[in-house]
């Protein structure tokens, strides 16, 4: 199928997904993990999942992997109920503190997931080698999986959810334990992943890192699907605009604060909010008028993290 | 493919936790004490006194050893296997690495099976080994070839699966070790020897008909693995056995226990 079809092909859908867990006192009443859920995953897209402690991301990552169960609602993976498990030969998933068999070597590690995964052995064995590079784990292959560091288990918990060549990644807290060099290396193999037509659905507490390389995101809060959309739209939310000019005398710091309401930062540089372009256009042929040189106009940008704290906060 | 890597990790498992190493330990040192045993001159005397009386003292000399062997492996193997494989589904359990484990696209049924089937497979390997060279040193030594000795092989195994069976699914309940092990090792050493001996011992203090009642359904429901054991010892000696009752009861219960471990799997949420 062409890579421009596959765009708009839909890799993961949930329609009214809920999950309950029956309540750990004696209670009769159950805790409700995720209220009827719905929600897509195009194809070749990295999809970020961003919500507070115990909104219901691992839950819902581990209902779409079979790990849990749902209580209600449909689950289609490739375009298929995930009652049909073979979806999971085309699915790869490192999940938040992951344990593998410690007495196993990196090399032993990769090899038994792979075939676990379905590779025969020669497959396996070549995977091994080439995913053991891209995480640059080969010269450990051979250690034990007990001396690793965090770090190290979690460039071999990578390669393993690769191993079997996936179309889908499900990824939680992969940066975890990481140093920055580490996860610009992670961050950088999966865009490299996600160019090479594979989706990647990411849970991370970082939100600047999904800033960085998610395409889409959904916000879980309570088990409710608060917000949805690319990044770019749901963080440029503002009409401010930052001014970059050359010095701006007494009087036209005074007119601005007075008759613009603008927020001055510097002799260089203050906010306007601006409505519209008309609006804009006036603020310009203001300065001009005063003979201002203006350097830059930005529009200004919530951080991802800003937003989704001021939605939660307002959630809550 | 995937079933026998499971089942292979089972075994990986059990080389990394020393369980081999330490059943071949135990099994050597039974082996050694044999040789030693068999080669002093008691027992060569005894041997010699044997041959004199013919082939049928040989006979029974070979016999009385064989039985003596499987009581030594009953105690003694089947409570270190037993102990060993207590840890294989509390620790397959462990957040992290059934989340994983669950992820591959093998069903929750084949987990188990292969899961059973390892532990079975490592405890039959062991068995071979003990067995089976303790059987060629006795042969070796005596010219007597008595094979019904290795069918015990075969009946220490069933027994370990039965019980190994229960393990299991105590470990897919509680996810501890250390009460699979406590639970397992007091079903084989206490409750099944006197379920037993119900009729001779219990029934002759106890005369009401309620309690033997009970009794005699726990007896019939529950595995009988000193029954199996029995069973074994009279095949070796040439005794005839009255009735197979307790090898087909242990099997329904072992599969029986099985089939609810695994519905108990599938549901059950990680």
């Amino acid at each position: 199928m062409p890579v421009s079809k596959l765009n708009f092909m839909s890799i993961i859908s949930t329609n009214n997904l809920s999950k309950e867990y029956p309540s750990k006192s004696f209670s009769k009443e159950k805790i409700l993990a995720l209220n009827n859920f719905s929600f897509e995953v195009e194809s070749g897209e990295i999809f970020g999942i961003l919500g507070p402690n115990g909104a219901g991301k691992t839950t819902l990552i581990k209902i779409l992997l079979g790990i849990t169960h749902r209580t209600k609602g449909d689950i289609k993976i490739f375009d298929k109920d995930i009652a049909d498990e073979s979806y999971k030969m085309k699915v790869g998933y490192l999940p938040e503190n992951h344990k593998f068999p410690n007495y196993l070597t990196g090399e032993q590690t990769l090899m038994f997931f792979g075939k676990l995964s379905g590779m025969n052995s020669k497959d396996a064995d070549a995977r091994t080698a080439e995913y053991l590079k891209l995480v640059d784990m080969e010269k450990w292959k051979k250690t034990k999986i007990k001396k690793y560091s965090k770090g190290m288990l979690q460039r071999l918990g990578l390669a393993q959810s690769m191993m079997n060549n996936p179309e889908l990644i499900f990824l939680d807290e992969p940066t975890d334990g990481v140093d920055p060099i580490g996860r610009k290396e992670i961050r950088d193999i999966l865009i490299n992943l996600k160019s090479s037509g594979k989706t990647i659905f990411l849970n991370s507490h970082l939100l600047s890192e999904v800033e960085l390389i998610c395409d889409r995101v959904a916000i879980l809060n309570k088990g409710v699907l608060v917000k949805t959309g690319r990044v770019e739209d749901i963080t440029a939310v503002t009409n401010d605009y930052k001014f970059m000019t050359s010095d701006l005398d007494e009087n036209t710091l005074n007119l601005l604060l007075s008759k613009y309401k603008a927020v001055i930062k510097s002799r260089n540089e203050f906010l306007y909010n601006s409505p519209d372009t008309e609006e804009m256009n006036k603020m310009i042929d203001f300065l001009r008028g005063n003979n201002i040189l203006i350097q830059s106009i930005v529009r200004e940008k919530d951080t991802l993290e800003n937003m989704f704290i001021n939605l939660i906060e307002k959630q809550n | 493919m995937i079933f026998l890597t499971l089942m292979l990790s089972t075994f990986r498992e059990a080389i990394a936790k020393k369980i081999f190493l330490g059943f071949f330990a135990i099994s050597t040192l039974i082996i050694l004490i044999f040789l030693f045993l068999i080669n002093v001159d008691s027992v060569e005397g005894m041997v010699n006194m044997m041959e004199s009386s013919g082939e049928e003292g040989i006979k029974q000399l070979v016999i009385g050893f064989q039985v003596a062997m499987i009581n030594i492996s009953y105690l003694l193997i089947i409570t270190f296997c037993l102990v060993s494989v207590s840890s294989f589904i509390p620790s397959m359990l462990e957040k992290g690495n059934i989340d994983l484990l669950l992820s591959k696209p093998v069903s929750r049924t084949n987990i188990i099976l292969a899961k059973f089937s390892g532990g079975v497979v490592l405890i039959f390997v062991s068995l071979v080994y003990l067995i089976g060279l303790v059987w060629l040193i006795l042969s070796l030594k005596s010219g007597f070839w008595h094979v019904p000795f290795l069918y015990s092989i075969f009946w220490l195994t069933l027994s370990f699966a039965v019980v190994y069976s229960l393990i299991i699914f105590i470990g897919l309940v509680s996810q501890s070790t250390v009460l699979s092990i406590i639970i397992s090792l007091f079903l084989v050493f206490i409750i099944c020897p006197i379920l037993s001996v119900r009729e001779e011992v219990i029934f002759s203090l106890v005369s009401n008909s309620t309690v033997q009642f009970i009794i005699n359904f726990l007896y019939y429901i529950l595995p009988k693995p000193s029954d199996i054991n029995k069973i074994s010892m009279n095949i070796i000696t040439g005794e005839s056995v009255v009735s197979y009752m307790p090898v087909y009861s242990s099997v329904i219960f072992m599969l029986a226990v099985l089939s609810v471990s695994v519905w108990y799997f599938r549901k059950k949420d990680y």
